[in-house]
Formats: C-alpha cells, sequence, structure tokens
C-alpha cells in the first residue's frame, strides 16, 4: 500500500528540510501549508531531485473548515501515513500587552489547536502495517518560561509536555511520539539577523537545518521522546531545571531586550500599557 | 546582451562599461530599487546607453521561465529576435543551508542551475545570433575541490565555503560541456571569466560571524569592481576572441583551470542531473 509522510508548514525553512530528509530517504510526501504555489514549486523540485512522489493541500490550519477540507481530501482520496511532522506554528513576538487580541489566538490556535488536531486525526488515516511515528515541532523556548515570548514558549511547552505523554501513553499500538526542541534557526533572513543580535551565544546554539532535520527523523525512527540537536542547547535545556522558574524568567528578559535593542533602531522602549480592546 | 546581477558589483560595473560601448544591455535584478538605483547611475556615466533592467529572483526556476519570456519578447521587439551575448554573473554566498522554493539549495541554485536554465531558456535566441558568447563569472575557488555527489545539496555536510567553491566549480564544468553538446549544432560558445578578487559585497549579503568578517576583511585587498568586470567585459565583446578555443580567462588572458574542472565525465554528469533538476525533458 501506498505510505505517505503528511508534513505541515512544509514550505517554511525546516518543513523544506524535513521534505528533503523524508525524500531522500525515499518517502513519498503530502505537504501542506498555506499557500498553493510555494507547495507546488517544492513538489516539483522535491519530485525531480529526490525521483518520489509528492502530493500537495494548501489550507489554513488556524480554520476548522479548512482543516475539515484536508482531512476529507485524505479520506476520499485513500491516502495513508506513516508519519506525521507538526511543523506549522508560529509567534509575535514583542510585550504581550502590546500584541493583538487575534494575534494571539492565532499562536494558540496554530500552535496548539493546529497540532494536536492534526495529531489525533492521522490516528484514523495511519498504515497498520508499519509503525506511526509523529514529530511535533517544539522548542528550546519549551524549556523556559519566556517573557516576551510568553505565549509561544507556552504553547511550545505544551507540545512538549503532550508529546512525551503521548509517546507513552501510545507506545502499545506501536506508535512513537517525538518533541524537537531546537533554538532558533537561520531558516529567513529575519531569522538569521535574530540570531546575529545574540551575539555569541546566538552562534553557539545555531545548527544548519538540513542536520536537525536529520537527527530528528533518525530519533523518532527509534521512538524517542524528546530531540534538543546540538551540544550547547542540550546543556541549556538541562541547565532550565537547576534554577527556579522565575529566576530563569527574569534572566532570558535581560538577555532577550538586549538583543531586541540592537535590531530596533533607537533602542528599547520601555512598555507602553495601553487600554483594554473591547472583546 | 543581457547580465544578470546587473544592480551591484562586478555585474553593475559590467552593465555600464558595455552599455557605454554602445552595446544594447538588459541587467536582471532582484529589488526594483536596485534596478532603479543602477540604471539612474549607468545613465549619468553614459547618457546615450540604451539599458533597461527586468526584475527576477533567480533563486526560483518559476521566475527564471518568467524572466526569459519578457527577454525573447523584448529581443524580439528591439533585438531583431537574437542574443548577441548572455552574461551569467549572479551569485551568492550563504552562511547557513537554505532551501529555495523549489528545495534546492541556494548556492547552487543561484551560482548554477541559474546559470544552467537561463542558458538553455535563451539558446534559441543565442543561437539566433552569428556568434553569440555565454559568459559565465567564475572564480578561482574552482580550484581544490569536487562536486559532492553523495550529498550534492550539502544538507547534511553544509558549509559556506565548500557550497561556494562547488558552484564555482560547477560554472566551469557547464561551459565545458556546453561547448561539446552546442557546438555541434550551432556557433555559440561559452567562456569563464575569473575576475579575480574583487571588492563587492556578495560575502556580505547572506552571510554572518566569521563568514561575513572575513568577507568583510578580505574583500579590502579585492579590485573594483570595475577592474574585476574587465575579463567579463572582454569575453563579451572584444572581437579577438571570436572563435577561440579557450574555455577560462582571467586579466583578459587565457588560463588553465583546475584539472578536474576539465573532466568529461563529471561534466556530463552534472549536466544530466542539471537537467532533471531544471525539468527539462532528457
Amino acid at each position: 500500500m501506498k505510505s505517505y509522510v503528511l508534513v505541515t508548514g512544509a514550505t517554511g525553512g525546516l518543513g523544506k528540510a524535513f521534505v528533503a530528509e523524508c525524500a531522500s530517504r525515499g518517502w513519498d510526501l503530502c505537504l501542506t501549508d498555506l499557500r498553493e504555489h510555494a507547495l507546488e514549486a517544492l513538489a516539483a523540485g522535491t519530485e525531480r531531485m529526490y525521483n518520489v512522489h509528492v502530493l500537495t493541500r494548501a489550507g489554513d490550519l488556524t480554520d476548522a473548515a479548512s482543516r475539515e477540507a484536508l482531512w476529507r481530501y485524505v479520506h476520499d482520496s485513500g491516502t495513508r501515513f506513516h508519519m506525521l511532522i507538526n511543523v506549522a506554528g508560529t509567534d509575535f513576538e514583542g510585550g504581550f500587552v502590546d500584541r493583538h487580541l487575534e494575534e494571539l489566538r492565532t499562536i494558540l490556535r496554530l500552535n496548539i489547536e493546529g497540532t494536536v488536531e492534526m495529531t489525533h486525526r492521522v490516528l484514523a488515516y495511519r498504515d497498520r502495517t508499519r509503525p506511526l511515528r509523529i514529530i511535533n515541532v517544539s522548542s528550546l523556548a519549551g524549556f523556559y518560561p519566556m517573557p516576551l515570548k510568553a505565549v509561544y514558549a507556552a504553547s511550545k511547552r505544551f507540545l512538549l509536555d503532550f508529546s512525551v505523554a503521548l509517546n507513552q501513553e501510545l507506545r502499545a499500538g506501536d506508535v512513537t511520539v517525538t518533541a524537537l526542541c531546537p533554538a532558533g534557526m537561520p531558516t529567513t533572513p529575519d531569522c538569521v539577523q535574530k540570531i546575529q543580535a545574540q551575539g555569541l551565544m546566538g552562534q553557539m546554539t545555531t545548527m544548519n537545518v538540513g542536520k536537525v532535520a536529520h537527527e530528528t527523523i533518525n530519533a523518532a525512527l527509534a521512538g524517542r521522546s524528546i530531540v534538543v540537536p546540538g551540544w550547547v542547547n542540550q546543556i541549556i535545556s538541562s541547565l532550565g531545571g537547576l534554577l527556579p522558574a522565575p529566576v530563569v524568567a527574569a534572566v532570558i528578559e535581560r538577555r532577550w531586550r538586549r538583543a531586541r535593542a540592537s535590531l530596533t533602531p533607537g533602542g528599547a522602549r520601555p512598555l507602553a500599557v495601553r487600554a483594554p480592546e473591547s472583546v | 546582451m543581457v547580465v544578470t546581477g546587473a544592480t551591484s558589483g562586478i555585474g553593475r560595473a559590467a552593465t555600464a562599461a558595455l552599455a557605454a560601448r554602445g552595446a544594447h544591455v538588459l541587467g536582471v535584478g532582484r529589488s526594483l530599487e536596485r534596478c532603479a538605483d543602477a540604471e539612474q547611475a549607468i545613465r549619468e556615466i553614459a547618457p546615450d546607453a540604451t539599458v533597461s533592467f527586468l526584475l527576477a529572483d533567480l533563486a526560483s526556476q518559476g521566475q527564471i521561465r518568467d524572466l526569459a519570456g519578457a527577454i525573447v519578447e523584448h529581443v524580439a521587439d528591439q533585438g531583431g529576435g537574437k542574443l548577441d551575448v548572455l552574461v551569467n554573473n549572479a551569485g551568492t554566498v550563504s552562511s547557513w543551508y537554505t532551501a529555495t522554493e523549489d528545495g534546492y539549495e541556494l548556492t547552487f541554485a543561484v551560482n548554477h542551475l541559474a546559470a544552467f536554465l537561463l542558458t538553455h531558456e535563451l539558446l534559441p535566441l543565442l543561437a539566433a545570433a552569428p556568434a553569440a558568447r555565454v559568459v559565465t563569472v567564475g572564480s578561482a575557488s574552482h580550484r581544490r575541490t569536487r562536486i559532492h555527489w553523495s550529498d550534492i545539496m550539502l544538507r547534511r555536510g553544509y558549509h559556506v565555503l565548500r557550497a561556494y567553491k562547488q558552484s564555482k566549480l560547477a560554472n566551469v564544468l557547464f561551459s565545458a560541456e556546453f561547448n561539446r553538446r552546442v557546438a555541434r549544432t550551432s556557433p555559440v560558445r561559452a567562456y569563464v571569466a575569473d575576475p579575480g578578487l574583487v571588492n563587492t559585497e556578495i560575502g556580505l549579503k547572506g552571510t554572518q560571524g566569521l563568514a561575513r568578517m572575513v568577507w568583510g576583511r578580505r574583500r579590502l585587498d579585492g579590485v573594483a569592481p570595475i577592474d574585476g568586470a574587465k575579463t567579463v567585459v572582454f569575453l563579451a565583446a572584444d572581437s579577438s576572441v571570436e572563435g577561440s578555443e579557450h574555455l577560462y580567462w582571467k586579466d583578459c588572458r587565457p588560463l588553465q583551470p583546475s584539472r578536474y574542472a576539465l573532466r568529461e565525465d563529471e561534466a556530463a554528469r552534472l549536466w544530466e542531473l542539471s537537467a532533471r533538476l531544471c525539468g527539462m525533458e532528457a
């Protein structure tokens, strides 16, 4: 039976790295993301390079109707999966009070709701002749409360705990769940700039996405719960457990604010307190 | 004449020099702003120049095809349907592994595949000219490296220099194979221009950290873009080049490229792969 790897957020930097890694192993792919044009270009290039079959389906994972349409397509086409890689996720960085409510909702809907629903749904469409591997992209941020990225970091903590728990719960059913927790990755010029702004630490925690994808797939095939790529990041992730959370939060806030100040012209500005929005 | 990467560095200098000599030049750039800026600067030096700019990001094969279509239209309109010179100059360097929208590694896609695809798309126009030339801007970096067949996109073993050197080697292999294949059926010839060390921004746009710092320092030892463009302009416009058997040139004189770069088996293999990656039928 033809069996696919489902990848969400496939056209982003990390998504493309996962696509290439899976394709290089001879696996057929089913890709989803917002932009149809980008999906088609990626599918064509991947098919040519690796000689695998690539299906695409554009959609918005924050929209229930769009998610429904995706799974109806899966159902109608008889597609089955042996792996699901939940890459799709987002953040709107900066002070909590400065965020629009819609931005916060998007983080929750995409990072948490979207991932949970995709994970739940794929179980009904798995290829039963082999183990089902699920990879959830969490973040190093999932190990700490992060001021100025509070909702994002908390959503990644959600994915971390969710994945570790499910990996235990579903083990008997030949399903494994792996949480990938990378540091910031150099995927867009914006990301590269942010890494640059963090100075030496930024350089030392950064890894090429190609390598991250390879390591993660290997870990998933071995059924590991958590992947933290890079030895520096592994140290950072374990340090978080040694100090009280509020202390860690304070250290992170100082570092992050300094990094952001170096990016914005005129330096950091004090958090403005706005009148509450109408709900 | 078409010049890619025409809004800065060697490309911009070559476009200006060729336009000043009376050639009708189409420059290609990614940014509307920088195209306008380059066009204005050239008109200031050479007010009678016939120069226009087309917008395309050579990291995208879709955009390269659209660009070729636009060039064909323009040349049919104003150039008698023939293209005398294509200068494959656009090049990039990236500190980190980056994939294009087609899923290909950026350095390989822009420095090599873009030149390969664009040349093929424009071949009918080039073949219509009496003795057209394809000038690809190479580099001494092509020496002491090889094509990494087992991981040509360097997904798992990416290093900024390895990616750049491989792409420059690909430039020479492509040009050599082009001459072997195309020479039988048309008068179009490919040449590689080695500009030497030139003070441009190539090492600043996609890099950070050590690579960026190193280029920032090294570029100061380089010549100005106008001097780096000398060999490009020579190969594009000088009549003494006509019918020359020499592939690789530096300082307007033939130079021997690396032995690997002249290997016919490697060149053929790269050609087949590149044709497949650009979606061309066998």
